[in-house]
C-alpha cells in the first residue's frame, strides 16, 4: 500500500480508537449525535470524493477511510459514504459547506436503481412544486435529499419533505430509513438526465462499497480469530477444531486476496468491470465471514455486547441498500462476455 | 409408505394457521421483537385455546412448524412453555409428574431447562454448576446461561455436578438433574438483552447461590443427568428442526409472494431464471427438511429414536432456515429488507447454535455412523 494510504489508515484507526469504539453500540443502534458527526466532518471525511459531474470522482482515499471506519462501526462508514455521495452531486456552496462541515446532512436515494418501476413511490413536478412520496429513502433523517422525479430529473430537495414511519431496521439502525412525503417548492434541478447521473454515481460507489465490506470482513474475522484462541470447549481451544479453523482460514484467505486486489485497484484507474468484480465478491465475503465469526462465538455471538451480530446484520443490509443482485450480475455478465448476457 | 398426514394432524395444522392469522399480527410481532418483550397475552390465549395438543406429538410438531412459519419469535414463544418436560415423562417419578409435568402440559405452569453455562455451550459434560448434599436437601451453586423462559418459568430442570468425574475422560459421569423453584432463596435471574433475533422469547442467565433443593426434587437417579439431557436433546432437536422448517417455509412464502407482486418479468411474462432457480432450490430444501424432520420424528414417536437422523434433521433444518432467509432477502432487495423477512433472517441464525451447534450435530452423525453402521 502506498505511503499516503498508510498514513490515512492510521489516522482513521486513531479516530476510531478515540471516538468510535467506546460508543459503538450507540452509534449503531441509536444515533451518532451532532457532535460526533461534526467530528467526522472535521476530519474531512465527508468531502473526499470530489464532484462526480467533473469526470471520475476520487474514490481512492475515500475507500481507504471507509474500509477503516467500517472496522469499528459500519454505520459510521455508511453515513460517510452518503455524505460523500451527496456532495459529489450538489454544487450550492452554502449547502455543500454545511454538509461538509457536518452542521447539516444530505443523502442520495438509490432506490430507483434497486427496485422496479412504480415500486418506489412517485414524485412529480407541477406548478413549481414537487409533490408525492418516495419509498425506501436511506438517510431519510437528512436535511437535504437528492432524488429522482418520475420524469427523470435529478433534484435536490432543500425543504418541504417529511420522513414517514421508520422502516424495519436490519442494519445501520442509527441512520434514518423510511418513505418521505414531499410537498416542496424549495428545490434545485441538478440534471435533466437524472437517471444517468445517478447510475454513474452508483457505479463509482462500487469500490467504496467494497471497501466497507472489506473493513467489516477484517474486523469480524479478527474477532473470530481472537475468540477462537481463548475460548475452550471439550478441553481444547476452539482454534484447534478443524471445522472452525478451516472455515475461518479459508475465508481469511479469500479476504487477503481481495484486499490485495482492492489495493491494486485503488493504486490505478480501475475499469468498471474490475470495480464490479471487487464489489460482487467483497459483499458476499462480508456476509460469509460474519456468519462464520458469529458461529464461532456461539450464543455470545448472538448478543450485541460481543459486537458480532451487528456485522451479520449490516453485511446483509449493505448488500441490499447498495446492490441489486440481478441488475448487477446482468451488467457484470455483459462486461465479462463482452456482449449482452445473463438477461433471460 | 404414506406421506400424507392423517386428518387429525391436518386439523392441528389448520388450527395453528388460524391462530397465527388471528394473533400473530405484524404489529404484535414487531413490538415484541423491537422491545424484546415476551408475548404474555398471546401465550395465555394459546394455552386457553389449547393450540398445543400434547396428547399427540405429531400435533405439537406441525403446530410448531406452522406457527413459526408465520413468525419465529412469537411461534417459539408460544410453543416453548413445556421446554424440558419430556425429562419428567421419561425419568421423573409419579409425584414429580403430578406436581411439575402435568401443570405444564395443562398450560398452567411454565418450565425452563438449565443446562448451558457461560463457560461451555456445546460441552455439556464440562459444566461447573455443583449440587452438594446437605441433610435432606442439595445445595446448588453456580450459574446457567442463555436459558429460554428464564424470567417466566415457574420451575427449572437444572443439570449440576453431584460427584467428581472418575477421570477427565469421563466428565459425563457424576451429573444429576434437579427441579428448582424459581422463587427459591438464593436464586437470581438476569434477563439477557440485545439478542440478534428471537427477541420475543425470554432468555436469561440463572444464578444459584446456595439454593436449597429438597432431595425428592432430584429427577431420576443421581449421576445419570448427562444421559437424561442427551435423551432430551434427541427429542428437542426434532422440534428445533420443525422451527427451522417453519422459518425456511416462511421465507419461501414471502419470496413467492414477492415474485408474483414485484419481481420483473420478461416479455412473455416469465420470471428471471435466476429467481426461478432460487425459488426451486429453497422449495426443495423445505421439502427435504420436512421429510427428514418427519422421519426423525417418526422414529422418536414410536419410541425408537434415531439420533443420527435426528442430528441430520436438526442441522439441515437450521442450515436451510439460514440459507432460505438469506437468499430471499438478497433476491427481494428492498422489499425483503423492509418486510418481516428481515426478522426471519435474524431469527434463523440461532438454530445453528441452540440445542447443539451445527458442527456438533455433524460430528454426532459421523461418530454414530462409524459406531453403529448407518442411519
Amino acid at each position: 500500500m502506498e505511503e499516503e494510504y498508510e498514513i490515512l489508515e492510521n489516522t482513521v484507526k486513531d479516530f476510531n480508537a478515540k471516538y468510535v469504539e467506546n460508543n459503538s453500540l450507540k452509534f449503531e443502534n441509536e444515533s451518532m449525535g451532532k457532535e460526533f458527526v461534526k467530528l467526522l466532518a472535521d476530519q474531512g471525511f465527508f468531502s473526499m470524493m470530489g464532484q462526480s459531474g467533473e469526470g471520475a470522482a476520487d474514490v481512492k482515499t475515500l475507500s481507504v477511510v471507509l474500509e477503516n471506519l467500517a472496522k469499528s462501526v459500519p454505520a459510521v462508514a455508511v453515513k460517510t459514504l452518503l455524505a460523500n455521495s451527496f456532495l459529489s452531486l450538489v454544487n450550492d456552496p452554502k449547502i455543500t459547506e454545511a454538509v461538509a462541515n457536518g452542521s447539516k446532512s444530505g443523502t442520495v436515494t438509490f432506490s430507483d436503481l434497486l427496485v422496479g418501476p412504480g415500486q418506489n413511490g412517485s414524485l412529480l413536478l407541477s406548478d413549481g412544486k414537487i409533490k408525492g412520496e418516495k419509498q425506501f429513502v436511506f438517510g431519510s433523517d437528512s436535511d437535504f435529499i437528492v432524488t429522482l422525479l418520475d420524469t427523470g430529473e435529478l433534484v435536490l430537495l432543500k425543504s418541504g419533505f417529511t420522513a414517514g414511519k421508520k422502516l424495519k431496521r436490519l442494519g445501520f439502525r442509527s441512520i434514518g430509513f423510511s418513505a418521505v412525503s414531499v410537498n416542496s417548492s424549495d428545490y434545485d434541478v441538478l440534471s435533466k438526465e437524472g437517471r444517468k447521473v445517478l447510475e454513474k454515481l452508483y457505479d463509482q460507489l462500487s469500490i467504496p462499497v467494497a471497501a466497507i465490506s472489506l473493513g467489516m470482513s477484517e474486523a469480524v474475522s479478527q474477532k473470530g480469530l481472537d475468540y477462537a484462541k481463548v475460548r475452550t470447549a471439550f478441553g481444547h481451544y476452539l482454534k484447534d477444531f478443524q471445522p472452525l479453523a478451516f472455515e475461518l482460514t479459508s475465508l481469511i484467505a479469500e479476504m487477503e486476496i481481495l484486499k490485495r486486489y482492492f489495493e491494486g485497484l485503488i493504486s490505478t484507474s480501475p475499469s468498471r468491470k474490475e470495480a464490479m468484480f471487487l464489489k460482487h465478491k467483497a459483499l458476499a465475503l462480508a456476509k460469509d465471514i460474519s456468519k462464520t465469526s458469529l458461529q464461532i462465538h456461539g450464543g455470545y455471538g448472538y448478543l450485541e455486547d460481543f459486537g458480532i451480530e451487528k456485522f451479520y446484520r449490516d453485511s446483509m443490509a449493505l448488500s441490499v441498500l447498495f446492490h441489486n443482485e440481478e441488475h448487477e450480475m446482468e451488467d457484470l455478465s455483459t462486461l465479462v462476455f463482452e456482449t449482452k448476457a445473463g438477461f433471460v | 409408505m404414506d406421506f400424507e398426514l392423517s386428518d387429525d394432524i391436518k386439523e392441528a395444522v389448520v388450527k395453528a394457521k388460524e391462530f397465527a392469522n388471528k394473533y400473530f399480527t405484524e404489529e404484535v410481532a414487531e413490538k415484541s421483537d423491537f422491545n424484546e418483550e415476551f408475548p404474555t397475552e398471546i401465550v395465555a390465549i394459546s394455552k386457553k385455546e389449547k393450540v398445543l395438543d400434547f396428547s399427540n406429538p405429531w400435533k405439537v410438531l406441525v403446530t410448531i412448524e406452522e406457527l413459526v412459519r408465520r413468525d419465529p419469535g412469537l411461534g417459539i414463544s408460544v410453543t416453548i412453555s413445556a421446554f424440558g418436560a419430556e425429562i419428567f415423562m421419561f425419568f421423573g417419578n409419579d409425584a414429580q409428574k403430578e406436581k411439575y409435568m402435568n401443570p405444564v402440559f395443562a398450560g398452567k405452569r411454565t418450565l425452563g431447562l438449565g443446562v448451558t453455562e457461560a463457560g461451555g455451550g456445546s460441552d455439556v459434560a464440562g459444566i461447573k454448576c455443583e449440587a452438594r448434599l446437605d441433610g435432606d436437601s442439595y445445595v446448588l451453586n453456580g450459574g446457567k446461561m442463555f436459558i429460554s423462559n428464564g424470567q417466566i418459568a415457574d420451575h427449572f430442570l437444572v443439570l449440576a455436578r453431584t460427584s467428581p468425574p472418575p477421570s477427565p475422560e469421563k466428565k459425563h459421569k457424576g451429573l444429576s438433574v434437579f427441579v428448582v423453584d424459581s422463587k427459591s432463596p438464593g436464586f437470581a435471574i438476569n434477563k439477557l438483552h440485545g439478542k440478534l433475533g428471537v427477541r420475543a422469547t425470554n432468555t436469561a442467565e440463572l444464578i444459584f447461590d446456595n439454593v436449597r433443593v429438597p432431595k425428592e426434587d432430584m429427577v431420576g437417579e443421581e449421576g445419570k443427568g448427562f444421559y437424561y439431557i442427551m435423551t432430551f436433546f434427541n427429542i428437542s432437536r426434532i422440534y428445533v428442526a420443525a422451527q427451522g422448517l417453519g422459518i425456511a417455509h416462511g421465507a419461501l412464502d414471502r419470496l413467492l409472494e414477492y415474485s408474483k407482486k414485484y419481481a420483473p418479468v420478461s416479455e412473455t411474462g416469465e420470471l428471471s431464471e435466476n429467481l426461478q432457480l432460487a425459488i426451486a432450490e429453497i422449495a426443495t430444501r423445505v421439502e427435504a427438511t420436512r421429510n427428514i424432520t418427519y422421519k426423525a420424528a417418526s422414529y422418536l414417536f414410536k419410541f425408537t429414536p434415531n439420533p443420527i437422523v435426528t442430528s441430520m434433521a436438526k442441522f439441515y433444518a437450521a442450515e436451510s432456515a439460514v440459507f432460505a432467509t438469506k437468499r430471499a432477502i438478497e433476491l427481494m432487495s428492498l422489499h425483503g429488507l423492509t418486510s418481516d423477512l428481515e426478522r426471519f433472517f435474524r431469527d434463523a441464525k440461532i438454530l445453528d447454535i441452540w440445542e447443539g451447534t451445527t458442527e456438533v450435530e455433524k460430528l454426532i452423525i459421523t461418530r454414530m455412523m462409524l459406531k453403529e453402521g448407518g442411519a
